[in-house]
């Protein structure tokens, strides 16, 4: 991309013979094709959009789904014929031999001599343990699967422990604002990945730790600016998206009105259309 | 001269050994060498797969469930429903594909606006990130973790076998 030269480009054996007078053109002449070659960097400076970088950061689900109609007719069937086509275990042998015992007790011409291997032992009966184990189980208490499904905070990263959550920040953009993915400007000399590492550190009050699923983009989405705001070097913005998992779980206060963990289904009430359609692309809910 | 002989006999010569004796000896020593090393020439034994064995509780008589009887109806049902669960899954690994295939296009398209935006920056995200693996995550569970939750502690016997060759 070499910028338009009025001067001419003189010969090269011209420029190389002659000194001191035409020294200022050579030296303009070398550095125009040294920068177009090699100077990759500033290249970004000649192309009229701004990189932006942005982060998706999921929280991955914390608890399994819940199972459709069919999955739960069909779990039930293979238990069964699991069951049908299976040996007796071990436990189920004693309780039958326990059983046997008990109304061989109850008949008359009972003889507790023959009994040989149980007449010194306490009889601890299967059926005896299969209820301490039952009652040690009623013990413990685990927690709710779904604490309220109508969670209307939107900021609390602990609803819908089923789905994954994505996280969305309101922002000023222009005269609006927005819901976006939290996205920061490229700055010079990092990759565009650590601009998106900056742009989730960035995010005020929250203190999140997460895994980049890495170095390339996983979706951008490109807008122009207005033409008020359009000055000569841009024309819009490009946005970069790269994945991130989150990995601690603190709970620390967002501000309400700014920060939003939401499911896939609803990104629809938060995001423009366009930035929408690009966003749910590399979204993967299933 | 009348006293009695009280002194160890000094004089006796000890036995001699025929010469055949060594001999024999050092044969004999490389005829049990020899049978050392071709016991040794053995391959080692194999350590048994627990896994591929069938142990002998499977083959009990005493275990077999009885076989309950299934009416017409129970094997039609569980037949349909059979079917019904394979289309069931079909379609669910139809959109699954599509998803990932989605995912996949997004992700090109973003690679290729990013090489016309600058030759560096797409290097740099061409380039494999090393530090990714071991990756490491907690699946969904049944239940959310308890915050404020101590396991007990338990002794246990472990019993599994361990083979030397």
């Amino acid at each position: 991309m070499a910028a338009p030269f009025t001067r001419v480009f003189r010969p090269f054996w011209r420029i190389i013979t002659t000194t001191t007078s035409s020294r200022g053109v050579r030296n303009v002449s070398y550095t125009s094709q040294q920068w177009s070659a090699q100077n990759v960097k500033t290249a970004g400076a000649a192309s009229p959009w701004a990189l932006h970088g942005a982060v998706c950061v999921q929280r991955l689900p914390v608890v399994s789904q819940d199972r459709s109609p069919i999955e739960e007719e069909f779990m039930e069937l293979m238990s069964k014929m699991e069951f049908e086509r299976s040996l007796l275990a071990d436990h189920e042998l004693k309780l039958l031999d326990d059983a046997a015992r008990m109304s061989r007790k109850q008949e008359e011409d009972y003889d507790s001599d023959e009994e040989e291997d149980y007449r010194d032992k306490e009889i601890v009966t299967a059926q005896d343990l299969e209820d301490i184990w039952e009652q040690k189980l009623k013990e413990f208490q685990p927690a709710l699967r779904s604490q309220g499904n109508d969670q209307k905070e939107a900021s609390s990263s602990e609803r819908c422990l089923a789905d994954s959550l994505i996280l969305l920040v309101k922002k000023d953009v222009g005269s609006q604002k927005l819901w976006l993915l939290p996205q920061i400007q490229w700055q010079m000399g990092e990759t565009l990945r650590q601009t998106a590492e900056r742009a989730l550190a960035s995010l005020p009050g929250a203190d999140l730790k997460a895994t980049f699923l890495g170095n390339a983009p996983c979706g951008f989405y490109k807008y122009k600016y207005p033409k008020d705001i359009q000055k000569e070097g841009s024309v819009g913005a490009k946005v970069f998206f790269f994945k991130a998992v989150l990995s601690s779980h603190k709970h620390l206060p967002l501000e309400n009105n700014s920060f939003a963990w939401v499911k896939k289904d609803e990104l629809q009430d938060f995001l423009k259309p366009e930035y929408l359609k690009q966003v749910r692309r590399f979204i993967m809910a299933l | 001269m009348l006293s009695l002989k009280t002194s160890v006999p000094l004089r006796a010569e000890p036995k001699k050994k025929k010469k055949v004796d060594p001999r024999r000896e050092i044969m004999m020593k490389e005829r049990l060498k020899k049978k050392l090393k071709k016991l040794e020439r053995v391959p080692p034994e194999m350590i048994p797969i627990e896994d591929f064995i069938t142990s002998a509780k499977s083959f009990d008589d005493t275990r077999v469930r009885e076989a309950p009887e299934l009416s017409f109806e129970e094997s039609e049902r569980r037949a349909l429903l059979l079917k019904e669960w394979s289309r069931y899954k079909r379609s669910q690994h139809q959109t699954e594909m599509l998803v990932i295939q989605e995912a996949l296009e997004a992700q090109t398209q973003a690679l290729e606006e990013l090489k016309l935006e600058s030759e560096e920056l797409y290097k740099a995200a061409v380039s494999p990130d090393t530090d990714i693996f071991p990756f490491q995550h907690d699946g969904p569970c049944y239940t959310p973790p308890l915050t404020s939750y101590e396991a007990p502690e338990g002794k246990y016997n472990d019993i599994t076998r361990v083979y030397t060759q």
